[in-house]
């Protein structure tokens, strides 16, 4: 038992869907309470990862740097802690959904989602789905979705989890985590606490990330209870409170603060049988956000919106046929300094079919249609399909149509100098993938090419009287390609994981030919775990290439390499505790480097982590 | 492109020597530096990071130089470049979001000092008296704290400072009374401040058009302010209102009022018609007519910023604010473009040196 969490310790413990592929294993109960269904069954012929969560305790305090490092996603961030968004295949901050336990939580204000006020750790595990993906998720699931999925045990004791870290820039982070499972019970929580000076050197300079130091605390609230044998019942909550100073660039100080708070909950009661899943949801989300332009003075702009949310879900399995019907009904409020009281109902439709045609062979065919109060919504479909060759190749192939939906921001915006414009349209997205990949002995190669077309780009420029608003401006394409390789091997007491991925990615404006801003053509990254007795060494390499700061390609900043070192120790146990004792380097080549420019990004340093499972 | 520019300059700069160095008999005054004799333009630059840049165009329009600062320092200039004041050998290059001044030398652009303190939210630039004037929004939460900061034109620094009502933005000097329009930094204002240099206080608070944007002052002394009236998101919308004051008594003259929906800006003087911007046309207005010409002098001209001088037009285009836009000159006799040249990232001034 201890050699095997030992080895979930070590990196890039890769799980493909095809794995979920594996129905007949999973009995109807685990999938209600583990399993996001859209993923399990309807997402065949799509690229999907997971990262559990052994490796999101090792990777930092939030989103952004778990995902940097295992995923092909490039973050621009204004600093490192600050506002961080992504660009996933070369799409833009909005065309990256992230979900909930199946609810996409992207901002209602800003149609995006600031990955560095996103905590991991206390997941079960976060998967990121390649590609389009707006019939299950819904709007900006252009480039990808990342799901933050919960997990339910029961029969499983209580267990505890400890974790301690401090280091440079005065960085400390505190999560506990505490879990009980009975019977007929389960109930977690996780609390995370980070906090820093992140008062970091700009390399070249003589000046420091002054106004840079940011608190963030994170709740993750879990209870289930199996009410009968065909009933459960689950509650999730996350609450989510940070507390940021805002850094500057290199040529303007900053004096900023910005503080933000999100609470999300859902209620799920699941009834079901050998053949059917009916689900019903209830849930809430809040967010909110105060903007302090001078943080020695009172004055605050904010913006907040409530999500109100039901959602039933029916899923019938006929022999090796799976059939979903969903209809979600919702209805938010937004207010804040630049937006009056706007409200948006909203009714969606999704019929998700899949249909395994032998061992080897499937297909699915998905189609979405929302009725929106504020704007037309278009009609979405995905089709996949997914073949297995032969023991050690299979093939998978998906085309689909997504959208992307105008924010409140886009449409009800009111300030000086700029403004909501009501006539916006959503973006629409097409797009084909095609992957493939072989497994031989203990290598594992992936190979995926996509193409996007995403007409109606939203993006905020002045019009005719200066006045700046949302418009639809651009049409854009993406292409690329990415090769994934995966080596683990086991001699003895020793284990090796090596896991790496390419990714090339054109992101193009249909009119002038311009690669789009902040999208690097290279990315290669490439995590190395060695194991030996108690002890584990990882690195962590990343090249990032240049990426473009100007939409005429006039300027741009250069690409670089960083690289990450850790080791970690196991103790023996005593009286039944486990602890592991940590060190990591971050930057450990002292890199002067920017992911966006003039906002210069961390000096090497240093984290200390103590682990205790009890 | 930017190479072969330089390659370009040097070549004319050295030929121009070697026709000077020729005729012995004809003294030629000495070249001032590498960019007299043209005209700069200075970029905003980014929004919310980077640095703004100053370009350089050959009076022949043949030499385009970008980042001419950079070039000439190796340093940024910062953040929005909002404008450049002159005094007569020297460039105050304005930089609003870093709180800074680049003070160098307007013919060879050598940086000579920086002001760093006692700026906030900077604007515009004047001098008269010996002194420098700069309009400040200050801290654009609080509507009181607005001011024009004294410059001593000697060490560089910030002597004093001149309180004044929201949101100061055009600065205008007449021997040695300034004139400041009071656009109203985020909100609106109506005012014109009256400042005697001597004194270095306001003497007299004018009250204008809504949202005053842009005065020029002309040969007989009139300051003439254009305010381009209170937008339609205010949901008070007013309309453009032109006043001419009369710098001997200091007094409003006249109000020429435009339509309630007509919102005009840039305000240019040269000789002795007026030219300003409306719904993307170019109108003149003559400095003694007794009513609103409303003459068209350019159709189809939606410029970010726009000058005219010794019968041309120079009109810039932000492009998609994202990257260089360019400057467009006309011939305001024939209407017609002469040359489109690429400058810098949101080019909001144009100046002649």
């Amino acid at each position: 038992m201890e050699k095997k969490q030992l080895f979930l310790f070590l990196l890039g413990l890769l799980v493909f869907a095809q794995v979920f592929g594996q129905r007949d294993s999973v009995i109807v109960l685990d999938e209600v309470i583990l399993n996001d269904t859209k993923l399990l069954h309807f997402s065949k012929g799509t690229k999907v990862r997971v990262v559990n969560d052994s490796v999101q305790q090792k990777s930092g305090a939030s989103l952004t740097d778990l995902l940097r490092y295992n995923s092909n996603i490039y973050f621009k961030e204004n600093g490192y802690g600050m506002v961080s968004s992504a660009s996933f295949r070369g799409t833009n901050a909005q065309q990256t959904a992230v979900v909930w336990n199946g609810i996409n939580i992207n901002s209602q204000l800003t149609g995006q989602t600031d990955f560095n006020t996103l905590i991991p750790g206390n997941y079960e595990d976060v998967v990121v789905r390649s590609g389009g993906g707006s019939v299950q998720y819904g709007s900006g699931a252009v480039g990808g979705t990342i799901l933050l999925n919960d997990s339910f045990t029961f029969n499983d004791g209580w267990k505890n989890s400890l974790l301690t870290s401090y280091g440079s820039f005065n960085t400390s982070k505190l999560a506990f985590n505490t879990s009980l499972g009975k019977e007929k019970t389960s109930f977690q929580i996780g609390i995370n606490h980070i906090a820093s000076d992140n008062d970091y050197k700009y390399l070249g300079t003589n000046r420091r990330n002054e106004n840079g130091a940011y608190e963030h605390f994170n709740l993750n609230a879990n209870v289930g209870f199996i009410l009968s044998e065909t009933q459960i019942l689950k509650v999730y909550h996350n609450t989510f409170s940070g507390d940021r100073d805002f850094s500057g660039t290199l040529t303007a100080p900053a004096d900023e603060n910005y503080r933000d708070i999100n609470h999300r909950s859902l209620l799920e009661l699941s009834s079901f049988n050998d053949r059917k899943i009916a689900r019903l949801k209830i849930g809430h989300l809040y967010e909110r956000y105060r903007y302090f332009p001078n943080k020695q003075r009172d004055e605050f702009s904010f913006g907040q919106a409530n999500t109100f949310l039901a959602n039933y879900d029916y899923k019938y399995q006929l022999n090796k046929i799976n059939f979903n019907g969903i209809i979600d009904v919702s209805s938010i409020m937004a207010k804040g300094t630049s937006i009056e009281k706007a409200k948006r109902n909203f009714v969606s439709g999704t019929f998700l079919f899949s249909h395994d045609l032998s061992d080897k062979l499937n297909y699915g065919i998905n189609f979405r249609k929302e009725v929106v109060s504020d704007y037309n919504s278009p009609f979405l479909f995905s089709l996949n399909s997914g073949y297995k060759a032969s023991k050690n190749y299979t093939i998978n192939i998906n085309a689909s149509k997504n959208h992307r939906i105008p924010t409140f921001n886009d449409l009800y915006w009111t300030g000086a100098g700029a403004g909501g414009n009501l006539d916006v349209l959503p973006e629409t997205s097409w797009q084909v993938d095609l992957g493939q990949e072989i497994e031989i002995a203990d290598f594992d190669f992936s190979l995926n090419a996509y193409s996007i077309t995403t007409d109606n780009l939203i993006q905020w420029r002045p019009n005719n009287q200066g006045v700046w608003m949302a418009m639809n401006v651009q049409d854009v394409s993406q292409y690329g390609l990415e090769v994934g390789f995966d080596w683990k091997k086991k001699w003895g007491n020793q284990n090796l994981v090596w896991e790496s991925e390419y990714s090339f990615t054109k992101s193009i404006d249909n009119t002038t030919d311009y690669q789009l801003l902040y999208v690097p053509e290279h990315i290669l990254r490439s995590n190395l775990a060695y194991q030996y007795k108690k002890l584990v060494a990882y690195y962590q390499f990343i090249y990032n290439g240049s990426v473009f700061t100007t939409t005429d390609n006039s300027d741009s900043l250069p690409g670089y390499v960083l690289g990450n070192m850790g080791l970690d120790y196991h103790w023996p146990d005593i009286s039944g505790i486990k602890l592991v004792l940590g060190i990591k380097v971050s930057n450990l080549f002292n890199k002067n480097y920017q992911n966006v420019a003039y906002r210069p990004m961390p000096n090497r340093n240093f984290q200390l982590q103590l682990i205790a499972k009890f | 492109m930017k190479i072969r520019n330089v390659i370009l300059s040097v070549f004319i700069i050295s030929l121009s020597w070697s026709c000077s160095s020729d005729d012995d008999d004809v003294k030629i005054q000495e070249p001032l530096g590498d960019y007299e004799n043209g005209i700069l333009v200075s970029n905003e630059g980014p929004f919310s990071n980077g640095t703004g840049t100053v370009s350089f165009i050959s009076e022949d329009l043949s030499v385009v130089n970008n980042e001419i600062f950079k070039m000439t320092n190796e340093e940024d200039l910062g953040n929005i470049v909002q404008s450049i004041g002159f005094t007569e050998d020297e460039a105050f290059i304005v930089a609003n979001v870093s709180n800074k001044i680049n003070v160098v030398n307007r013919y060879t652009f050598e940086k000579i000092a920086s002001i760093t303190e006692g700026l906030n939210n900077p604007r515009y630039f004047t001098t008269a008296n010996g002194k420098g004037y700069v309009t400040n929004w200050g801290d654009t939460a609080d509507e009181t704290d607005d001011f024009v900061a004294i410059i001593d034109l000697q060490n560089y620094t910030v002597e004093g400072t001149i309180s004044v009502v929201l949101g100061p933005e055009a600065i205008l000097a007449k021997d040695n009374t300034v004139y400041v329009a009071h656009q109203g930094a985020w909100g609106q204002n109506n005012k014109v401040s009256v400042i005697n240099t001597t004194s270095n206080e306001v003497i007299k608070t004018l009250t204008v058009g809504d949202v005053p944007n842009s005065m020029q002052l002309d040969a007989s002394g009139n300051v003439w302010v254009l305010a381009s009236g209170k937008p339609a998101y205010t949901e008070d919308e007013t309309a453009g209102v032109l006043s001419k004051i009369n710098t001997g008594t200091n007094e409003v003259d006249t109000n020429f009022e435009f339509e309630t929906a007509q919102h005009p800006g840039d305000l240019n003087l040269d000789g002795s018609i007026l030219y300003y911007n409306l719904g993307g046309k170019v109108y003149t207005q003559n400095l003694s007519s007794s009513t609103l010409d409303l003459d068209v002098a350019l159709e189809e001209a939606s410029f970010y910023s726009m000058a005219v001088y010794n019968g041309r037009l120079y009109g810039t285009d932000a492009k998609d604010y994202a990257s260089n836009g360019t400057l467009t000159v006309y011939d305001l006799s024939t209407k017609l473009a002469i040359e489109t040249m690429t400058v810098g990232i949101i080019p909001g001034g144009i100046y002649f040196n």
